[in-house]
Order: structure tokens, then sequence, then C-alpha cells
């Protein structure tokens, strides 16, 4: 049961960076033939993006523990290519968990992908000095 | 499909990691998830685990290359997992993959990958299509 209206953010405008994609598959062992379908999840780990999430993980003094994950794929993204991503936020009390939604598109508007985390909201007290 | 897949069928299995500190490490700077709990002993102690979790999402991501290898005429359109268990830093992990629906047009595949343990670390699913679909 959702809290309270998802808020929409963004869009961002993201760019697949052709040394950073092949960088992350070297990292989950790819090949850097193409670029890997996890690689938005860089996106939504961007500064600019996930500042709101800390932000409101700070008001509520709790940690965002990644509890799944999924891409799903309209058409596959290109190196060097640029993309807008816009997100919306939603959170639910019952377990607590934060769910973000993003869509991928192309400046023209085009639909590549959906992306749909979720990040269960755990009270800090026993993660130490987790910030 | 140019060549046929059956319900049931089992990928080879995949034996990836162990994973050291440098390589969590490395995966934290390129993917930019620098959260401590991966990277900091002391941190993942607090909460009762006696090493750092690998990354969720390094583990998912490489399913990619094994669904590629199996079979390289398929686009892989979906990849979705849920992180059940945390597998720890030092463990091999063990990928597998199950057909559990196949059509003309779409083959669903149940992921799992496990740690030392052998329980599932993720429970995940992927979706192949005829390159022509995407």
């Amino acid at each position: 049961m959702p809290l309270e209206p998802p808020v929409a953010l963004g869009p961002f405008r993201m760019c697949v960076d052709p040394a950073r994609a092949a960088a992350y598959a070297r990292e989950t062992g790819g090949d850097a033939a193409s670029v890997p379908l996890a690689y938005p999840a860089i996106w939504l780990a961007e500064p600019s993006l996930f500042s709101v999430v800390r932000d409101l993980c700070g008001e509520l003094d709790v940690v965002p523990v990644h509890e799944s994950q999924s891409f799903f794929y309209d058409a596959p993204l290109v190196a060097g290519e640029s993309y807008d991503l816009s997100v919306t936020m939603s959170r639910e009390e019952t377990p607590p968990r934060l769910t973000l939604v993003a869509t991928v598109a192309t400046p023209g508007g085009t639909p590549c992908a959906r992306i749909e985390a979720q990040l269960r909201l755990v009270p800090r007290a026993g993660f130490g000095s987790l910030s | 499909m140019s060549e046929s897949v059956k319900v049931g069928d089992k990928l080879p299995e995949t034996v990836i990691g162990p994973f050291d500190a440098p390589s969590l490490a490395r995966y934290a700077e390129v993917s930019g998830d620098a959260n401590p709990l991966h990277l900091d002993d002391a941190v993942s102690a607090a909460i009762g685990l006696a090493a750092p979790p690998v990354h969720g999402m390094k583990l998912l991501a490489a399913f990619e290359p094994m669904l590629r290898a199996w079979r390289g005429d398929l686009i892989i359109a979906s990849l979705a997992g849920k992180f059940v268990q945390p597998i720890l830093r030092g463990e091999t992990v063990t990928l597998s993959g199950r057909v559990l629906r196949a059509t003309e047009n779409e083959v669903l595949v149940r992921l799992v990958a496990y740690g030392a343990a052998r329980a599932p670390g993720i429970i995940g699913e992927a979706t192949l299509r005829p390159k022509a679909a995407i």
C-alpha cells in the first residue's frame, strides 16, 4: 500500500559512456561487445538521482538495501548514445520499501527500456557506521 | 527459433568467483555503488555477516554472459532478480538456469545464483526472443 503519491524525478539526460560500459562488462564477466543489460544500474546510482533516495533515508533514519532489480528492453542501448531517464519513486510502509521505476527513452522520445529497483528500508540501528 | 528450446532444458552451469576485496572495490568504482556494506568488514560484521556481501547487481549482471553463451542467436529482452540471501566475499558462485516456458517467439528462463551454502542467493528470470523481435 503506497504511503503517499509517487514522486516523479527527472527526466535526467544520461549517456552510455563507452569506457565505463566496457569496464562494467569486464567486472560482470562480459566481453564488452555490447552495452551490458544491467548498465542502467549505474544511472540509478548517479548522485543527481540517488541523492533523493539518500536524503529520504536520512530523514527516516533507515538504510536502503537492494531487494530486487529488473530490466525490460524494447531496444538495446548503444555505447556513446544519450538517453532520457524518467523515474517514479514510491514508498510503501508494510514492508518498508522504496520502489524506483525508470523509463529510458531516446532524446526523440522512443522508448528503449523500463527498469525497476526495489529497496528495502532497514532501520539504521544495527548497521553500525553505515552511512 | 533456429534450434528448439524445450521446457525443462537446463543451461550449462557457470561458476564465477570467488571475488576478493579488490574485485568488489573495482565493481563499486565502476558502478557507483560505494555502499560500505560491500567494502568494509566492520560494517558487514555489525550486521552479523562473516564477510562483506558481493554486490547483488554484480552477480545478477553475470547472468548475461551465461545466457549469451547458451543462445547467442537470441536477444535477451529482460533480466530480473530478487536478492534473497547475501553471497559473501570469498565464496564461489554457481549460476544456473532452466527453461520455464518456450514458444516460437519467447523463452522464459529461471535463473538461480548459489553461494557456498548452495542456498539461493539470487532468484531471477530472463526472457529471450528471436533477434527480429526486439
